[in-house]
């Protein structure tokens, strides 16, 4: 049982940010309540409204935008799965997507939700670091854009501001060409580690002219590793099989891992230099037309 | 059990740091989120608010705080026990201060030990424990700017 | 501008097992507690009360929910869909046929949610793989059976149509 609230149903985004603002700390937004309602039901949090912004058109839209693409706060990991533009401009969202909790948290579950929540075990989170993420923040006075780097603060920690809401997140298509990856591991309902990397290749060349690699779940948010990117700037695909585990090694020095139940920091740090190599050489072995059907327990490859 | 230990580097002298942090009240309100600090036994029993947010959950805790032990003029314990009823959460905190003489003038060395019981525990211990350095060193930073004015 | 929020009570109005069906409910309701406690359909159990078991799992417009994490007035204008929704008083669903014969229930009390998540599946894929059973019901947890009879329970129900 719910502790009794009032449930908003703006269907602007002034409408929303209105009783947002009246509010204060007494109010929570609402789209899925999959993160939310929990909370709720633990007694952690208590409010005496919901802002539900389902109703607001055009927040769940998946679309292509000016070379981005574009994925509407209210979108569920479900149709993010399924959605055209995503198949057609980054598919790996799609497949990454598909894994995320279990069937009846995609169903209803929203991208946006996942973000604002801000919990450090997000998939998603880390994956749109690896695609220079930017999320669009609305509010009566109009938009901004906050590179997501800078919109996760730290746990459960945005920074939106009392009288914004996420209206999309935007994502830079990799290139084509691009050999790109992502590994999830853990035994929990929420992963205990997710590694996502993108090897860019310039036009028919064997070097990788520019690298993306993203850690979450481990520490308090997902984090860019630009040293362990820029050790692999100019690599040959043999040099990324001889090297991998050096990469990974300078990844597990620069991540930032907290303990907790899922294990403790140097547990986290170890298990982000395993993994980091292993999603290296599969990265390497799709950059080299190959898939290495490798299979590790409590692991998801996409 | 959360940890944390730092030494901050003061411009004053070992008196002034000392007579800072003897004045109980003006020393706890250098707490970031700690308000209503009042006197309830000079120098043995104080009171005061502990508020702190974590994202949306936010800790409001009415603490006990009792000096458990003095060495003047070189440093102090307190201990802080409270509920937060809303929460279910119970805070027991010790705190040790110590003062010495160092180059810049002075030195604190901030040592907090203590346990957050409860739902709250569903964050996480990590998340706790940064929290709880972040507060420390805004502890830090303040005390510095109270003593050095 | 002024949004006029849902306070005390709410009309909703929504199609339960093929049913319609009009009541009050609460903008805190849970949709779990509204389906056992004011509509006596005790087949979806509260179990982990947290969305990651998949005992209360209930279809919304045939996908699959957690009714325990789940607003009961979003269920206004939906289908929803229980346990007791599948097959009629004279013959059991496929499903319920093909776990009774492949041995895929013992307590019996994941077994709402399982079917309902298989239902949802066999819908969207009609002969789908084992590693896509697997992967589609890996949110429903069994504490008896060990998963592979439901699994081939499943699979055996899809190879028949």
């Amino acid at each position: 049982m719910l502790r009794p609230f009032a449930l908003y149903r703006p269907s602007t985004v002034g409408e929303a940010a209105e009783v947002l603002v009246r509010e204060g700390p007494d109010a929570a937004l609402y789209a899925g309540g999959t993160e939310v309602l929990l909370i709720l039901k633990e007694g952690l949090l208590r409010v005496r409204s919901l802002v539900d912004v389902k109703r607001i058109p055009g927040l769940d839209e998946i679309r292509r935008d000016d070379g981005h693409l574009s994925i509407g706060a209210t979108a569920t990991h479900r149709a993010l799965e399924r959605a055209p533009a995503v198949h057609a401009h980054c598919p790996i969202v799609a497949g990454v997507a598909r894994h995320v909790a279990n069937i009846r948290v995609r169903t209803i579950g929203t991208v946006g939700g996942n973000l604002a929540f801000a919990d450090p075990h997000s998939d998603l989170a880390t994956l749109f670091l690896a695609f220079d993420g930017v999320v669009r923040l609305a509010s009566p006075s109009g938009e901004r854009d906050l590179p997501l780097a800078e919109f996760v603060r730290g746990p459960y920690e945005t920074a939106r501001r009392d009288d914004e809401i996420l209206a999309a997140v935007r994502l830079a298509p990799w290139p084509a060409g691009t050999a790109g990856a992502y590994v999830k591991f853990g035994v929990h309902e929420r992963p205990t580690l997710g590694v996502a990397v993108a090897l860019m290749r310039g036009a028919g060349g064997d070097a990788v002219t520019d690298a993306r690699l993203a850690v979450g779940c481990v520490g308090p948010r997902p984090q860019r590793l630009p040293e362990a990117e820029a050790r692999m700037r100019g690599f040959t695909l043999a040099d990324l099989a001889r090297h991998a585990g050096e990469v990974a090694a300078l990844a597990a020095r620069d991540v930032d891992a907290v303990g907790d139940l899922h294990g403790s920091a140097e547990y986290k740090r170890e298990m982000t230099r395993v993994f980091v190599q292993r999603i290296l050489l599969v990265a390497g072995a799709r950059a080299a037309g190959r898939d290495t059907h490798e299979r590790y327990p409590h692991t998801v490859i996409v | 059990m959360i940890r944390v230990t730092r030494d901050l580097d003061v411009g004053a002298t070992p008196e002034d740091l000392w007579a800072l942090l003897w004045d109980v009240p003006r020393m706890v309100g250098c707490v970031p989120g700690c308000v209503e600090a009042r006197e309830v036994e000079p120098h043995r029993r104080y009171e005061a608010r502990l508020t702190q947010r974590v994202g949306p959950i936010t800790l409001s805790v009415p603490l006990e705080v009792t000096v458990s032990k003095v060495a003047a003029p070189s440093g102090l314990t307190l201990e802080a026990k409270g509920r937060d009823r809303l929460l279910g959460a119970t805070v027991s905190l010790s705190v040790t201060l110590a003062v010495a003489p160092s180059g810049t003038g002075s030195r604190v060395r901030v040592e907090a030990e203590g346990r957050i019981l409860g739902k709250l525990g569903a964050l996480g211990h990590g998340v706790i424990q940064r929290k709880a350095e972040e507060v420390i060193d805004e502890f830090g930073a303040r005390l510095r700017r109270a003593v050095e004015r | 501008m002024n949004v006029i929020p849902i306070r005390s009570s709410c009309s909703i109005r929504f199609t339960l097992n093929g049913r319609p069906v009009e009541l009050d409910v609460r903008p805190e309701a849970l949709l779990l507690d509204v389906l056992r406690d004011r509509l006596q359909l005790k087949g979806a159990k509260r179990s982990c009360d947290m969305q990651v078991c998949g005992a209360c799992t209930v279809l919304l417009d045939g996908a699959p929910v957690s009714a325990c994490t789940f607003l009961a007035v979003e269920a206004d204008g939906r289908e929803i869909v229980t346990v007791e929704g599948l097959g009629t008083e004279e013959r059991l669903d496929p499903l319920q046929e093909a776990f009774i014969d492949h041995a895929a229930v013992q307590c019996g009390f994941c077994t709402a949610g399982m079917l309902l998540t298989a239902k949802a599946l066999l819908a969207e894929d009609p002969a789908p793989t084992r590693q896509r059973v697997v992967h589609y019901l890996r949110g429903n947890l069994c504490r008896c059976t060990g998963y592979r009879k439901i699994v081939e329970a499943i699979l055996a129900c899809a190879h028949e149509r």
